[in-house]
């Protein structure tokens, strides 16, 4: 059903969208995993919307739930920038979508961002199905060309890229019966400042409270990728000239000021006073860390000698007192 | 680099204007090249084909002039003052500029006596005058000067044309960097594993420590079960020894 777009939109994606989403989709989920006395009153009520509910026991071997909503933004010219989304009571069992919950919704976002419209919907899953045509069409009257955000909540490991996809709809003749169909775009994720620092404060958030070798392996880690990255620049910059030299490539006598200039840097920090200070630091950091560990030893050795003395002096008194042990 | 961004424009333009003329014609245009305030590259218009032409002709001088441009310094005009064209003030300044780009390309200290003789100037004063005015505003070099030490430490100096020879040290530097950045790599990767198998150890370690510590209390536990026995009778022989 996915084949590529041919609109000519470019669109932008915030993570606050996939946050939202993913944080629906879990909500949903560890909702519906709670013991079954609970799960059939309260997803119910407190769900925001309606899945195939489950029979008690069976948690994890039912289908995971497919949550609904709507994404917002702004669209200007040919490009399509989505900035939030909110939740949406849909069922697809019975296909209908609460038309009043998403009219107030709309009208309250409105008031707090006056340029958002409703840019289409989102939901989770791993392809787009048959069924969500239905609720496509449903938005049209909102939007005659609604985007359809996709998440797979799948945990991958092995993946390399976000598994979301944005498909829009276009009119394709099958068969010489024109139908709707999706077809894939592409998107980048666009970020504000402020969403750039909650999810780098999210992405380190992992090691915390963990071992000091856990934390010294993370950080280590850190400058390992990013060394990485400046190693493959580095080795495309030498290919660049190696060819140049060779002569595959015509000579680009600015590119190669650049680079001169570029080199010339290099022995970014060489003199004689850098090698001072910072053998002076590391002595220092040495001998603190030395202090701490005296420090350690000679506490432990401290309470090891008063368990010793408590042991064995009660040891000579025994005999004299009853057994309050 | 903006610097280059600045230049590209001119740059065009006089590799247009080179191109469109020809013999003793180019020497005018070498003299305006070479006075541009922003110009610093001319190895283009060095590789323009007329401009090549005339090597070996009358006008040899002004191509000579032209390449003391792009590869000479100050100290090279003085020297051979004889094969070279006089020089108006903006092209003397601008070869100074030029020159300083040059002690740049292999000191990064640059000592204010060294400067002050490579550029004809006589006091300090001027020396920091020429270095703030023309090289940092103008954007060829960044850096700190120290009046207490007397020297000039250069952080970020523009690029000056190549010289043939220089593109093979340049590709030698750049495999150094590689190969010193990928061993670094190694080491990182080494370091990360000694501290994942330096942490799995110590868990190892102090879970065999408790499991000791369960053992030992499970024994005592034990002992304390069959030590009233013991007790009693010890108390039975003290009281009876105070009552002898």
């Amino acid at each position: 059903m996915a084949s590529s777009s041919s609109s000519g939109l470019t669109f932008k994606l915030h993570p606050l969208v996939i946050v939202n989403i993913s944080d629906h989709y879990t909500r949903v989920k560890s909702q519906l995993s709670l013991p079954p006395s609970l799960t059939s009153t309260s997803s119910a009520a407190t769900s925001n919307n309606n899945n195939n509910n489950s029979n008690g026991g069976e948690n994890n071997q039912n289908p995971p739930p497919r949550v609904y909503g709507c994404v917002i933004g702004v669209q200007r010219g040919r490009t399509v920038e989505i900035f939030n989304s909110f939740e949406l009571i849909y069922d697809p069992s019975t296909r209908s979508l609460d038309r009043s919950f998403l009219e107030k919704k709309q009208e309250l976002y409105k008031k707090v961002f006056p340029h958002f419209y409703v840019l289409g919907w989102y939901s989770t899953g791993s392809d787009a199905q048959e069924s969500d045509m239905h609720f496509h069409k449903a938005l049209m009257d909102i939007n005659e060309s609604p985007l359809y955000v996709l998440l797979n909540p799948a945990i991958n490991p092995a993946q390399k890229d976000l598994p979301v996809t944005i498909y829009e709809s276009e009119l394709h003749v099958i068969d010489g019966v024109p139908q709707l169909i999706f077809v894939r775009s592409s998107y980048t994720i666009e970020t504000v400042e402020a969403e750039r620092i909650s999810v780098d404060h999210v992405a380190h958030l992992k090691p915390s409270g963990g071992s000091a070798a856990t934390q010294l392996a993370a950080q280590l880690t850190g400058i390992h990728s990013a060394i990485k990255m400046l190693n493959s620049r580095i080795r495309v910059l030498h290919q660049y000239l190696v060819g140049m030299q060779k002569g595959d490539i015509p000579c680009e006598s600015s590119l190669l000021r650049q680079v001169s200039s570029l080199l010339r840097r290099l022995p970014a920090i060489e003199s004689e006073k850098f090698q001072d200070d910072f053998l002076m630091e590391y002595n220092d950091t040495l001998l603190i860390t030395y202090l701490a560990m005296f420090t350690n030893c000679s506490s432990t050795m401290n309470e090891l000698v008063d368990k010793f003395n408590t042991t064995y002096d009660r040891h000579s008194r025994r005999g004299g007192r009853t057994a309050f042990i | 680099m903006e610097i280059e961004e600045k230049q590209a424009e001119v740059i065009d333009h006089f590799v247009k204007q080179v191109s469109a003329q020809k013999g003793s014609a180019l020497g005018s245009v070498f003299v305006e090249a070479t006075s541009h305030p922003s110009l610093f590259a001319f190895s283009e218009i060095l590789a323009v084909p007329t401009v090549a032409e005339l090597e070996g002709t009358d006008n040899s001088v002004h191509l000579e002039m032209l390449r003391l441009f792009a590869h000479g310094t100050w100290s090279d005009y003085k020297r051979n003052s004889g094969k070279f064209p006089q020089l108006v003030p903006d092209q003397v300044l601008k070869l100074k500029q030029l020159t300083v780009l040059t002690l740049a390309e292999t000191k990064k200290v640059l000592s204010y006596d060294q400067l002050m003789r490579e550029l004809d100037v006589t006091n300090v004063r001027e020396l920091e005058d020429f270095l703030i005015n023309d090289c940092m505003y103008a954007g060829l070099v960044r850096g700190k000067l120290d009046q207490l030490q007397r020297y000039f430490e250069v952080q970020f100096a523009a690029g000056r044309d190549l010289r043939p020879g220089q593109l093979g040290s340049m590709i030698q530097t750049l495999s150094n960097w590689l190969a010193t950045s990928d061993n670094l790599l190694v080491t990182i990767q080494d370091k990360i594993k000694w501290a994942d198998t330096m942490s799995e150890l110590d868990k190892k370690h102090r879970k065999e420590l408790e499991d000791r510590v369960m053992e030992v209390k499970k024994a005592v536990s034990v002992k304390t079960a069959s030590r009233p026995i013991l007790t009693s009778k010890g108390s039975m022989k003290s009281t009876l020894n105070l009552v002898e």
